[in-house]
């Protein structure tokens, strides 16, 4: 670290050299930046990329373990919420924070020392002073999701925030309340104030943004004013280095797939959540399914496995209509899902091994009592077959690691001997070496002739299992590539909505 | 204003206690008497009490189920130290000492040893019953000066005791602390929303430990009131109450899962609580079934609440969700 003060003293707020690691995971690797007063930066990063924990520094939420922060050329000290708060510093969070029970006004007003009657005229004048309609004495909770991000934003304006920080603002937002929110920001960049822009849309960055800043792996790789990039450069900042392409296409040849019927087929599937989704699996077959973090793939999945209304389209498994089966009948009739979840919904914790093979599966192993040697049996086959290591099958599955404790998952899910299985996020959170375990198991169940669906944000991922891709953005399915067609660039525009052929919006 | 007034929480119990006393008077004329209508509310002195005070727990999101233990305690303490002749200030601050004490105990083990407050204060409750039976030797109580005694039944006009009006002011009190200062405001917003609590700079923990230190304050009061008014202690008394006082709240439109309802609220459970075992006296039922008409309560409100809840989350899930399908729609339109 060197000496130098910060370089930019008309800087709003500069970032010199924060680093951050949870544990020995380091999530953020000296990251500068800097955000001047009336001026928009977006930041763009993939899952993981460390927005979200840098964000919560400058927030006063996380302490780095180095790197200083100033605000106008002064080195502050953010060491809780309230210290950036005083420094003017408010963060809009992507799901609105507030008092659901309160009002409107009160929702604004808590938290403020001054006398009520002042702070209401101040509030009046605010308001007037932006021009808004927002009626004061509703209830947030009968707010929509724009409405409440505009009391969020007062929050912010009330305590004279100079920079404020809106975390994916248009996520939840209908693309009319989206436009009225950059008609919102522009003014608010008029009058002076300096916004941090997190987005996962490339195109929004064209439309509000002055600087722009992507980050991937904890660092910044690309930054500068958004004249001087395209679409096209941005996207190259989001994909990792080193292109590992071609030496994937080599060592798996092109799945046999000829006319044979599809095991599932989604037909204008629309739900909560996505819309019009149409695609075919076919048995021997990994369609992959990128898109980021909210695009709807979870919500697709889950409704396909009857836990959400569908609201039209049908679902297809082996021709036989599905759809709105509830969960147990799908999996019945030979579909099963393993979660992206594992921690919160994929795992039975302190049952052992044996008892997380078999959960799905009790009622073919018993009458009234478990048939206990029919699940040693299956317990041992998978443990075999999928070189799960286990200390024996009455380990606790919770003490494993996550490798294993995925393997063991999966294993569940077969054990029901499914004709489709949809993983979603398989190898999230487990280390190289176990991914590598896992990727054979997958590619032997697809040799097998199982159909699978694979949803994942990690686009290598998508790339070394895939035979077809299919992109999601904002719960459509946006673009399909054949397995010649896969690669990173194009696979990572789709994903932030920026498909070739595709009629764009900018 | 009149429609805020009408869809109120407060006004629905306000509501539920005309009904039972017109329902029950239509029964039983003998019930719709002034005598007995007074003797309703100011035989609730005690439960509304320690009502404000859980209230204000509740509030937060936490629970406090030591009430119970707390009010014999006290009530013990209060009541040995004025049998023994001492100065009854004394007893009654001893008292009050102690509920605070307990209070701050159990907000210590849930702010900060970060205890789920019902496996705080259920534990809280077991060790000061426990003590009370130390403290008395297992013996009841008896024998408190009979000026003290009489104190509860002093009426103005021959209507509320000046223990009921007392407990009035001190609901008004609260309730302007609760809604009109800063630092009042804090105990529902940490209740209805922790996380956005935070990110405005409230000390949650804070308001956490003040909400529990005040319970035990008020709960001795309650209990210094219970003396007088019971003129004796047991080691059981109190037992029991904490039902009571949670169905109290939760009659009165406070959610168990905080953020919602107000202290004047809880009063007037607290006056549907001690009316009840009346009730059912005078529709000729046995008064047995008192807690077993309280639990039933409890349950059926929470519960009904619960639903109301999980399907207002539920649509606000689906309309986030099909605004976020509409958004690439219409982008596209």
């Amino acid at each position: 670290m060197d000496t130098a003060v910060c370089q930019t003293p008309d800087a709003l707020l500069a970032v010199r050299g924060i680093i951050k690691a949870f544990g020995t995971n380091m999530v953020l690797k000296a990251i500068d930046m800097d955000i001047r007063a009336g001026e928009v930066v977006a930041l763009i990063g993939g899952n993981g990329a460390g927005k979200s924990t840098l964000m919560k520094i400058i927030m006063g939420i996380y302490q780095p373990d180095d790197g200083e922060i100033y605000i106008q050329g002064r080195l502050a000290k953010l060491n809780k919420p309230s210290a950036a708060l005083a420094e003017g510093i408010y963060l809009v969070p992507q799901e609105p924070m507030l008092f659901p029970n309160m009002t409107v006004e009160q929702n604004v007003l808590m938290g403020f020392d001054e006398k009520q009657s002042e702070l209401r005229k101040r509030l009046q004048g605010l308001l007037s002073y932006l021009g808004w309609k927002l009626a004061l004495d509703r209830k947030a909770a009968t707010l929509s999701i724009a409405e409440q991000q505009l009391v969020e934003i007062l929050r912010g304006l009330m305590r004279e925030a100079r920079l404020l920080i809106l975390d994916e603002p248009t996520s939840s937002l209908t693309f009319h309340e989206a436009e009225a929110l950059f008609q919102i920001v522009a003014d608010l960049k008029a009058k002076g104030i300096g916004i941090v822009y997190i987005t996962h849309r490339l195109t929004e960055v064209f439309q509000i943004a002055d600087q722009v800043l992507i980050m991937r792996d904890g660092v910044i790789t690309l930054s500068g004013p958004v004249s001087n990039f395209t679409r096209e450069m941005l996207v190259a900042g989001l994909l990792p280095q080193g292109n590992v392409a071609h030496r994937l296409a080599a060592d798996s040849p092109e799945s046999q797939r000829t006319l044979e019927e599809p095991a599932l087929v989604l037909e204008a599937l629309t739900g909560y959540g996505f819309s019009s989704v149409s695609l075919k699996v076919y048995p021997g077959e990994i369609l992959g399914l990128a898109g980021v973090v909210g695009a709807g793939r979870t919500e697709l999945a889950t409704t396909i496995l009857g836990r959400d209304m569908v609201k039209s389209g049908r679902v297809l498994l082996g021709g036989k209509d599905i759809t709105g089966f509830r969960t147990g009948q799908v999996l019945k009739e030979g579909l099963n899902y393993v979660t992206e979840d594992r921690f919160v919904s994929g795992i039975f914790r302190i049952s052992d091994v044996a008892a997380n093979t078999t959960a799905a599966n009790l009622g073919r192993m018993s009458r009234f009592f478990l048939n206990v040697k029919e699940e040693r049996k299956i317990t041992k086959r998978f443990i075999e077959a999928f070189h799960t290591k286990v200390t024996g099958q009455d380990q606790p599955i919770g003490s494993l690691s996550g490798g294993n404790q995925q393997k063991v998952v999966i294993s569940r899910a077969l054990s029901t001997s499914p004709k489709v299985l949809i993983l979603d996020e398989p190898t999230r959170g487990i280390d190289a070496a176990a991914r590598g375990d896992l990727y054979a198991i997958i590619e032997e169940l697809k040799r097998q002739g199982l159909a699978i669906l694979l949803i994942s944000s990690d686009i290598e991922e998508i790339m070394e299992l895939s035979d077809r891709a299919v992109t999601m953005y904002c719960g459509r399915i946006n673009q399909e590539f054949s397995k010649g067609e896969i690669s990173q660039d194009r696979l990572m525009a789709a994903s932030f909505g920026v498909a070739e052929g595709s009629a764009e919006h900018a | 204003m009149l429609k805020k007034l009408l869809h109120s929480r407060e006004t629905t119990a306000i509501g539920f206690i005309l009904l039972m006393f017109l329902g029950v008077g239509a029964i039983n004329p003998a019930f719709l008497t002034a005598d007995n209508i007074w003797l309703c509310l100011n035989s609730s002195v005690v439960y509304t009490v320690a009502a404000v005070g859980i209230a204000l727990v509740i509030m937060t999101g936490e629970i406090d189920v030591s009430v119970g233990a707390t009010l014999g305690m006290t009530a013990a303490m209060c009541g040995t130290m004025i049998r023994d002749g001492e100065p009854w200030a004394w007893a009654i601050g001893a008292a009050m000492a102690a509920g605070l004490l307990i209070g701050m105990i159990n907000g210590f083990g849930v702010t900060v040893l970060r205890i789920p407050s019902i496996i705080m204060t259920l534990g809280m409750n077991g060790i000061v019953r426990g003590l009370i039976y130390v403290y008395t030797d297992g013996r009841w109580v008896e024998n408190i000066s009979f000026d003290f005694k009489i104190l509860a039944q002093g009426r103005l006009w021959g209507a509320f005791t000046y223990f009921y009006l007392g407990a009035l002011a001190l609901i008004a009190a609260v309730h302007l602390l609760l809604t009109k200062t800063r630092k009042g405001r804090y105990l529902g917003a940490v209740g209805d929303n922790a996380g956005g609590a935070m990110l405005l700079g409230i000390p949650v923990n804070g308001a956490k430990w003040v909400s529990f230190a005040l319970c035990g304050l008020l709960t001795a009061v309650g209990g210094v009131l219970y003396v007088s008014r019971v003129g004796f202690v047991t080691p059981i008394a109190g037992s029991g109450y904490e039902m009571k006082v949670i169905a109290a709240c939760v009659l009165g439109g406070i959610s168990l899962t905080g953020g919602v309802g107000s202290v004047i609220g809880a009063a007037v459970g607290a006056a549907i609580m001690a009316s009840i075992s009346r009730v059912l006296v005078f529709i000729g039922l046995s008064s047995t079934y008192d807690d077993t008409i309280t639990g039933i309560f409890l349950i059926v409100i929470v519960v009904s609440d619960a639903l109301i809840r999980r399907r207002a989350v539920e649509r606000a899930r689906r309309e986030r969700l099909t605004a976020k399908t509409q958004h690439a729609a219409e982008a596209k339109g």
